[in-house]
């Protein structure tokens, strides 16, 4: 009875080897045979696809195929990628995978190949790719790609399609806006920043009490993001004092900071017709050792009693040690910073606070500037059609329309 | 004045105007046991040629008085009988001043919108008109400031400048300007000007090495010792003093007046200011007064300061909006759409401008057609929502003061450029001024001031009789009881009250449920947006009331609840205003504005409705 069924199986086994190499072409030969698993891997078997996914700068081929039935999932150790060059009919193996995958990308910069023989992906060449499903006894299943592929340089990538897009809104809303703003000048709707507007009646404070302003420019070197914006304000603060004839402080942590802020209060004296009011000596450096020049800054703010103290910048763990003097010694303070960490302080201790974004946009907002209003605005929208994207995706997501989220997904990531 | 406020029975006041001259005459009515305003006389004002003597003008109106009265008031020197008898003279007479321009100020600060705009606040209580403001950030270059108060001619300017032992050089650079502009008083010839020197303190000794010797000067408390604080008593006490014994005297006949007189002549419009401040104070209430004249719209306002509570008194003098004179500047600060927008029927625009310039070169003229008066109605709305947005901006809390803050405030840091007029605490609206208290029905008066002042919540409304608020401004200074019992019960006509929940709701969606206890019943109902509905309560009667805002309409409660109250009916009884704050917006459409303006004046028994569709139809 045994022997009767051994010569069945094996049998059934000879018939399946012989319809395998004729259908499949199988390249490698099978070490060995499970029986029980064989038919259900070859009646799923993988049809694969390659498609040219390249892009500009990078060839890519991607390789899809149907996924594996899910009741010889466990059966399944791997599925291996092959690749052959016209040129050379030999199959090297490219890529090892999880039974559970449906794709693979074999792109120009993919460092790793498991046959280094087998190089990257080149443009203009002809390519074949095989399968392979790698039982966990071993067995290695090939299946050939329907058809070869000659990879091609394009200009786009078609997957970058939504920051495409994104991009494409956020242009049409800058000039949109700048337009609007050019048209309708200083009347375009800012949101009023209360820190921004309370910048005069600072200085007007320290003007009725006859006492100078002191202008932190921060920790910042002079190309960080917030620095630049401070740069701006320091303009608007050192025409006003040039303005109302009161004295500025600026003392510095960084000699180009330094450097471009002598430059910005002389600028800023001169377009307020008070070129003879600027001296050199109102901005200068003190030491780059942080704690070193927040001994200095306090010094300065207990001696000479500044009335109103600005604080525009990046600050760390300084800023609650010079504000808190400052809030001691009775000055109005003013300040914004976009480092987070630092912002519950300036908060507690400051008359007035300019949160995060605020200090950037604070550059649009006082030089009513058409280009800048315009890009503050075109930004604002942005930022609206994103929450907005968010919670389109939560509910793409919650109800699994999966074309929708990755769409949307893609226009979150880039905005 | 030696008489105590117990033995003041009978009183004289007069207020001398540019064109006439007013008086009244107060009684102790020993029956029911309050003072009441019982007769009113008036005369053309004599203070310029030929007469050249303004107490010419106060005999003459106290002399009709005496006539109307059958007391004898005047004796056979003409004068002011101050020995009271039975029917026979008074025991005080007071006396305001408008004539000759009132007293014409100009003020100087530091900074525009701190020193200088306390300077201002202080001259405008003390019933000046200010000429001009001079600020060292008023970009005007020093020359141009120099030839500006050259140019004005102030009868006195009020100098401030930095909190005490704060800015000198910006103070004495001030006094440097004025020096250089060696300024001359607008009336008399050989005296010096008066200043008033209310600065910082440390800088009294340069003010005075640089002013002293060109103008007449006064150094007072600073009023702003501290930017936290203004303290305008002593600048405004001493603009009275100065007021009285430079300006007065310099005005023909003024000298004998201020003899006469039993206590220091007021400046008409600080003595409005005056009794407002005062019912304000008394009755723990919030108030705005309006006087519209011809040239000039004055707002008064008394509103609690909403960080401690105090009430701040604020008046502001609009120079150029005014009902006759300065009609034309109404119309191009207003503009032509939002003037037409208040008239319930077509008119052709060349016919409205061509009325509105006549009235500007025709001054004293009244409206003879309904047409007329309608036009000249809508420009009165358009005058007084100007003036008051002016109050608004100028009545603010004081700027350049430190806040504290918590964690709490991160995302609601306001500023300090906030007005501190609130509707929604507004408790009284008085009216004063011809084409308020003169219309010829007072609900016209009611609708003027519901569409320009947008009272929100419940607001009573009333207007000043027969303007006799300057007189009792000046008498609340000697006898305050007399002046409050007369202000509320002669002086002013209660119109009503005025009920107008705030929130925008769709056009004909419930706003508010009502329910009013008149003595004739009980009133129900829904109101819906822009519904205005009227009910009868007469002067003195008093209704209970329960208003039930509905969705997101408020009033005074938060969105939605309930108010129990009292409500005080007046000469044309109870407004609901449905029309929503921010008021509803006009349509645009021509024939829909109309026919919403029409239905809301039929409501109210605004105007005679067939008379008015008629010239809709013409």
């Amino acid at each position: 009875m045994c022997k009767t069924i051994r010569l069945l199986l094996g049998l059934v086994a000879g018939v399946v080897l012989c319809s395998l190499s004729a259908v499949c072409a199988m390249e490698p030969a099978v070490i060995s045979m499970d029986y029980s698993v064989t038919p259900r891997i070859l009646k799923s078997k993988p049809v694969a696809k390659v498609d040219d996914v390249s892009s500009d700068g990078i060839i890519a081929v991607k390789i899809t195929w149907d996924p594996l039935d899910a009741e010889i999932l466990p059966y399944i150790e791997n599925i291996l990628i092959y690749r052959s060059a016209i040129s050379d009919d030999d199959f090297k193996l490219i890529g090892t995978l999880k039974a559970e995958s449906t794709e693979y990308i074999d792109a120009s910069d993919t460092e790793a190949r498991i046959d280094p023989a087998a190089g990257p992906v080149r443009s203009n060449w002809v390519y074949y790719y095989k399968i392979g499903v790698l039982t966990r006894e071993g067995f290695i299943f090939l299946f050939s790609a329907e058809d070869y592929i000659i990879p091609q340089p394009v200009w786009f990538d078609i997957e970058k399609i939504a920051p495409f897009i994104a991009t494409l809104i956020f242009f049409i809303l800058v000039i949109g806006f700048i337009q609007v703003a050019r048209r309708r000048g200083a009347d375009l709707y800012v949101r009023p920043i209360a820190g921004m507007n309370e910048i005069d009646n600072a200085i007007g404070r320290a003007t009725e009490m006859g006492r100078p302003i002191l202008y932190v420019l921060g920790l910042g070197s002079p190309e960080d993001i917030a620095t630049i914006a401070s740069y701006t304000i320091l303009a608007r603060v050192a025409k006003k004092t040039a303005e109302f004839r009161t004295d500025l402080i600026v003392p510095c942590n960084e000699p180009i900071v330094m450097t471009i802020a002598q430059e910005t209060v002389r600028n800023a004296y001169l377009e307020a017709g008070h070129p003879d009011a600027y001296s050199d000596d109102m901005v200068f450096f003190v030491t780059s050792m942080q704690f070193a020049y927040v001994a200095a800054v306090n010094g300065l703010m207990l001696r000479e009693r500044t009335a109103t103290n600005c604080y525009f910048g990046k600050f760390y763990a300084e800023s609650l040690l010079l504000s808190e003097t400052g809030n001691i010694a009775g000055s109005i303070q003013v300040a914004g910073t976009d480092e987070v960490a630092q912002l519950p302080f300036f908060v507690t201790t400051c008359d007035y606070t300019l949160i995060g974004e605020e200090l950037y946009a604070a550059s649009a907002y006082l030089g009513r500037d058409p280009l800048l209003l315009g890009a503050l605005k075109a930004q604002d929208y942005a930022k609206a059609i994103t929450m907005v994207l968010i919670y389109l995706a939560t509910i793409a997501l919650s109800v699994n329309i999966a074309g929708i989220t990755i769409f949307v997904k893609g226009l979150i990531d880039y905005l | 004045m030696n008489k105590k406020p117990e033995d003041i029975k009978v009183i004289i006041a007069t207020d001398c105007g540019s064109t006439t001259t007013k008086a009244i005459l107060i009684q102790y009515d020993e029956e029911k046991g309050e003072y009441r305003q019982t007769h009113r006389g008036e005369a053309p004002t004599t203070v310029e040629a030929p007469f050249e003597d303004v107490t010419k003008g106060v005999l003459n109106s106290v002399q009709e008085l005496a006539e109307l009265s059958g007391r004898e008031l005047l004796d056979e020197d003409n004068r002011i009988i101050k020995e009271r008898t039975e029917n026979r003279g008074a025991d005080i007479y007071i006396s305001t001043s408008s004539a000759g321009g009132g007293l014409q100020m100009m003020v100087a600060g530091v900074v525009r919108s701190m020193t200088a705009e306390s300077a201002e606040r202080a001259a405008l209580g003390a019933g000046a008109i200010v000429m001009d403001v001079i600020a060292s950030n008023d970009h005007r270059l020093p020359h141009e400031q120099i030839e500006r108060i050259r140019q004005l001619r102030p009868d006195m300017i009020l100098l401030s400048g930095g909190i005490d032992g704060g800015t000198l050089s910006h103070v004495v650079e001030l006094a440097e300007l004025i020096s250089a502009a060696d300024p001359k008083p607008r009336l008399g010839i050989g005296y010096k000007l008066p200043i008033i020197y209310a600065g910082n303190k440390d800088a009294r000794e340069n003010v005075s090495g640089t002013l002293e010797e060109k103008v007449d000067l006064v150094i007072v408390d600073n009023l702003r010792p501290v930017l936290e604080r203004e303290n305008l008593g002593p600048a405004r006490d001493k603009i009275h003093d100065m007021f009285m014994e430079h300006v007065m005297q310099q005005a023909p006949g003024y000298k004998t007046l201020m003899s006469w007189t039993d206590a220091p002549i007021m400046p008409t419009p600080g003595a409005v200011g005056a009794i407002i401040e005062r019912v304000a104070k008394l009755n723990d209430i919030e108030v705005v007064g309006v006087d519209i004249g011809g040239a000039t719209t004055d707002v008064f306002s008394v509103f609690k300061d909403p960080e401690d509570e105090k009430p701040v008194f604020n008046r502001t003098v609009s120079a150029n909006l005014g009902m006759s004179y300065s009609i034309s500047n109404v119309l191009a600060e207003a503009s032509l759409p939002n003037i037409s927008r208040w008239i319930p029927f077509p008119i052709d625009e060349r016919k409205l401008r061509n009325q509105i310039k006549n009235k500007m070169i025709r001054p004293t003229t009244i409206p003879q057609t309904l047409e007329s008066l309608v036009i000249e109605q809508a420009i009165a709305r358009e005058a007084l929502r100007l003036a008051f947005i002016q109050h608004k901006a100028f009545a603010t809390t004081l700027k350049g003061v430190q806040k504290q803050r918590t964690i709490a405030d991160a995302f609601d840091q306001s500023g300090t450029e906030g007005t501190i007029v609130n509707m929604m605490n507004l408790n009284l609206l008085v009216g004063s001024g011809g084409v308020l208290s003169h219309a010829p029905r007072r609900n016209q008066s009611a609708m003027m001031m519901m569409d320009a002042f947008r009272p929100e919540g419940i607001t009573r409304l009333a207007v000043d009789s027969i303007f006799m608020m300057p007189h009792l401004g000046v008498l609340s200074e000697v006898h305050s009881q007399a002046a409050t019992e007369v202000f509320l019960k002669d002086c002013l006509i209660f119109l009503g009250t005025c009920v107008a929940p705030v929130g925008q709701i769709k056009q004909g969606k419930d706003v508010m449920k009502y329910s009013i206890n008149f003595p004739t019943g009980t009133e129900e109902g829904m109101l819906k947006q822009g519904e205005m509905k009227l009910f009868k309560l007469g002067v003195g009667e008093e209704a209970e009331a329960v208003f039930e805002p509905q969705g997101k309409a408020d009033l005074g409660e938060g969105k939605g609840s309930k108010v129990e109250t009292i409500v005080h009916g007046g000469v044309v009884g109870i407004i609901l205003d449905g029309r929503g704050r921010p008021l509803m917006t006009v349509p645009d459409d021509k024939d829909a504005r109309i026919e919403q303006m029409l239905g809301w004046l039929e409501n109210l028994g605004v105007y005679n409705m067939e008379e008015l569709r008629a010239l809709g139809k013409a």
